[in-house]
Formats: structure tokens, sequence, C-alpha cells
């Protein structure tokens, strides 16, 4: 990895730390609203079972992928400031896609290689989402950068999206200059909540 | 050549057993009423996204009315302007053309939103996405002075410009005279299926009381003699209640969330309100009812009840209707407030 991508990697982080102290002043959260009691449930841990489909490039023509993905912290600037803009493992979809910054983990399985227990890939990396229209429930769109790891080395990979109904369905295309085969990822982003 | 005839035989009967299990499955389904009547919505909902909502000719542009001392407009769905004397509160705005982005409208708004006046109270129900929607609370932003949702629904309200407020069960909000208090309703508080595990308060029914006028607006809410008579006690003068007629079917499902129309009309007689207007019908697809089936069961009902159209006062959308009026020598001098009003 360039000291390009350190630099760009460190700049997403402190503007990820900085930007929630400036958004939404803690004092606006008063003691007559209520503050969503937000927590895992079996189900939704189920819902996070289900992998998204990808398709990854490799000469000639695409190889099948999954991909997993964990938020284990989120910033919403979309939320109404009266209520907590931080969410832990679980996001509504309100509050991700009509805008926020989240940390994410993905697991991936890329089937680019003939050993198929060498296949995994874990990928790290921060991620905004801005509304389209509706309030983000209907379009949103996202920009994201990770690390990953994958035999061994690791890269950067740059990554745009673009989500409907309510964030269930998505797209999202990867770019990982370094990793070859596979620099370029497409998903078809299956996500609830 | 009898190996081959045995295969092929075989192979024909193969694919008729599947055919069978096909049909089989297919029966299964068919016989199972919720299956039927999730293919029914579906249907309904795709015959909608298909075809354009129905035009309301003559809609009314100013809505305030100089006579009444009770009006309602009804715009459609759980939209309801109501008028009381001099303030305009309007429930659940929605005046989008589809909900959930699939579910299209069947009949457009029954006022334009350019024509909405200044709204005194907003009152959100509950967080579904046919009632809070806030693409029409965008529209609508700079007439709502003030906006009221039920406790723990702050969190789907973005924000806006103007105040809003939380209100717990029984909770009172007053101001000039307005007053509204958020009563009990069944029903649940999520608005995308997995938050039911944590927004459990956040739906409500409400009670606008004002210049001696009380109105009750039930949101969306399954019938429970217990709480109606209860809410009945609590506001003893009820002058007119606003209940949801729709989705009937299918009925085991929709039994514990939606009150049919002879619930509605027997929250009216446990409220003991004076008027009954049933809202929540023939605006959008509403699972496998059928467009004025509502309507006609809501007839036959008052029929077997003897209750009139006085009574019950069943709205189209669009439609303004005024259940009290001034006397006609106060009628006059209010002539002057209607062009302040405009």
């Amino acid at each position: 990895m360039s000291g390009y991508h350190h630099k760009l990697i460190i700049h997403l982080l402190v503007i990820c730390l900085i930007f929630p102290l400036t958004a939404a002043p803690a004092s606006e959260q008063d003691s007559t609203t209520t503050q969503p009691d937000i927590k895992p449930t079996w189900l939704w841990g189920g819902a996070q079972l289900i992998p998204s489909p990808q398709w990854v490039s490799k000469d000639p023509g695409l190889r099948f992928g999954l991909r997993w993905q964990v938020t284990p912290v989120l910033y919403s600037f979309g939320l109404n400031r009266r209520v907590s803009p931080w969410r832990f493992f679980v996001a509504e979809p309100l509050a991700r896609q009509n805008g926020s910054l989240e940390l994410f983990i993905s697991p991936e399985y890329l089937n680019i290689t003939a050993d198929p227990g060498d296949r995994w890939l874990l990928r790290g990396g921060l991620r905004g989402y801005f509304p389209v229209y509706r309030y983000g429930e209907y379009v949103s769109g996202s920009l994201a950068t990770s690390v990953y790891t994958f035999h061994g080395k690791t890269g950067v990979s740059y990554e745009g999206g673009v989500y409907f109904f309510f964030g269930i369905i998505g797209f999202q295309a990867t770019y990982s200059p370094s990793l070859d085969p596979g620099k370029w990822i497409f998903t078809l982003r299956l996500r609830y909540f | 050549m009898d190996l081959y005839i045995t295969i092929k035989v075989f192979l024909m009967f193969k694919k008729l057993i599947q055919l069978g299990y096909i049909c089989l499955l297919l029966a299964a389904f068919n016989s199972c009423s919720a299956v039927r009547s999730t293919i029914n919505a579906a249907g309904s909902n795709i015959d909608a996204l298909l075809s354009e909502p129905r035009k309301i000719e003559n809609k009314i542009t100013v809505p305030y009315a100089p006579e009444a001392r009770l009006a309602v407009l009804w715009v459609g769905h759980a939209t309801v302007l109501i008028q009381i004397d001099d303030k305009f509160i309007m429930t659940d705005p929605n005046m989008m053309n589809t909900v959930g982005q699939f579910s299209k409208r069947l009949v457009e708004p029954g006022i334009d939103a350019e024509h909405i006046p200044d709204l005194d109270a907003v009152l959100i129900s509950h967080l579904h996405i046919d009632h809070l929607s806030p693409a029409s609370l965008d529209i609508i932003e700079s007439k709502i002075h003030h906006l009221f949702i039920p406790q723990g629904g702050m969190v789907y309200i973005p924000d806006f410009s103007f105040p809003m407020d939380e209100l717990k069960t029984w909770e009172i909000w007053e101001s000039d005279g307005l007053r509204i208090t958020a009563v009990p309703a069944v029903h649940n508080g999520w608005r995308y299926g997995l938050d039911d595990a944590w927004m459990k308060t956040s739906f409500t029914g409400y009670v606008i009381t004002y210049n001696g006028i009380t109105v009750h607006f039930a949101g969306d809410t399954a019938y429970d003699p217990e709480l109606f008579h209860e809410i009945g006690r609590q506001f003893p003068d009820i002058d007119l209640t606003l209940v949801p007629v729709s989705p009937i079917h299918p009925r085991e499902y929709s039994k514990v969330r939606h009150t049919d129309p002879i619930e509605a009309i027997q929250i009216y007689q446990d409220l003991n309100a004076r008027f009954l207007t049933p809202i929540h019908f023939d605006t959008f697809p509403e699972s496998a009812d059928t467009l004025g089936e509502a309507g006609s069961i809501l007839q036959e009902e008052m029929s077997r009840r003897y209750l009139t159209d006085k009574q019950v006062v069943i709205l189209t959308q669009g439609q303004r209707y005024v259940y009290i009026r001034y006397e006609p020598t106060i009628v006059k001098s209010k002539q002057g407030a209607e062009s302040k009003k405009q």
C-alpha cells in the first residue's frame, strides 16, 4: 500500500471522528424526546447472515462471490437533532440512508483462486451515505474506501453504491487497484438494516 | 427399442407427476385465505401501478368555511383537514402518489397542497409509511405551526423548521385554547418491520378540543371495547370521531390491528359521539379489500342499527362537510375572518 493510500485513509478517519462532533449539539437531545432503545434481536441477527451476491472480474469474464457486512458504529446526520445520532451494529434505514458515516467490516468470499479454502477476503473501511430522493428511503447513494487483506496482502479499495427501497436493495461497484484478479467487484447489496 | 419406449413413457409420467405436484401445490396455496389475500393484494397493487389516480373534479381551493363551527375535508386515506372555528388541524398528511414505492394512490389528494391553509396542529398517529410521509411534511412545512407524534416517534421525523413534540398516552398539550390529548389505540409502532422489537409505544389516537367542540381521531386501531369506553368516559361530549374502516381482509390477520366498518360503528357508539366519519379506505389499495366494499358494509350496518347518514357521514375524497354551523347572525360577523384565512 502506497504512502498516498495511507494518507487518504488517515484523512478519512479524521473526518469520521471530527464530523460528528460538529454536526449535532448534544444539548438538543432533550428529556421530553424518547431515545430509541435500539438493540440487536435474533431476527435482526438472522437477517445479517443473508449474503449479498457479487461478481468479481477475472479474465475472461466474471466469477461469483458473496459479501456480508457489519457496522460496528454509524453516525447519522439525517436524523432529528433531538435523538441520538449514534448507532451500533443496528441502523434503521432512515438513520443510514438519509445521510451517515459508518465504519464497516465485510468478510467476502471470492471465487478467484483454485483453493476453495483460500478465497476469503476481509475488508474494513469507511462509508458515507447520502440521500438522493425522499430522505434516502427511496433512493440513496454511497461512497466508501476500505482496506482489505487477501492472501496475506493488503490493499485499498474505492467503492460507489446506489440503494433503493429503504436501502434493502442496492448496487455497489468496488475498485481495488492492486487486487488482481478481482480489480472490480460488482455487488447486489441486500441488507435489511 | 422396448427400453427406449419404456424410458420415454417413464419420462412422460415423470413430467405428469411433476405437473400434478405443481397443481397440488397451487391448490393448497389457493385454499389458504392468507395466501389468496396476498395474491389479490398484489394483483390490485399491480393494477393501480398501471393506472393514473382518479382525478377529482372541482377541488376545493378555499377550505375555510365561514359558516362552520366544525367542518372536515377528507383529503384521502387518513389525511383529514379539520376546521374547528378558526383553527385548522390536519391528521397524517399524505399527499404522495405512492406509499412504500409500490402501492399507488387510487384517487388523487382531495386538496392541492398550495390550497392547504396554515395548520395550527398536525397529528401523526403512527409511523407506518402510509401515515408518516416525510415528503408530504416537506411540501407543507411552511404551513405547519406544530407537529405532534406519539411517544418514541421522533426518531423517524427528520429535522423540520416547525416545532414538534411527542405525546404520551393521555398527555395533553394546550395553546390558545386548542387542546390536543393523546389517547390510546391498539396498533403497532414500527416503520420498517424489524424495528418492531423496540418501537413499542409509537402509535396513538388523539382528541382535539377547542371552543367546546371535541373531535376524536382514532389513528389506526383495532377494536377494544374497554379502551373506547374509557375514552368516552374521559371525553363525554365527543362531537365527531374519525375511525378507520379498512383493511377488512384477511380478517384473522387484520382484526388485531385494524377496525372494519362494523367495529368502527361500534367505536362510534362506545364513545357516544354525535357523528362518525369513516377514513382509511378506497384511497390506496387496502390488502385484499375491493373498492367500495368498506362503504357497502358500512351502509348495511347503518341500516341494521337504524343510523342515518346525518350521524354516519361517509365522505368522498375532496368532499367537505359541515357538521356544526354557526347561528346565522354569527355567520355575518365571521365574513371578515374568511378573507383573513384565505
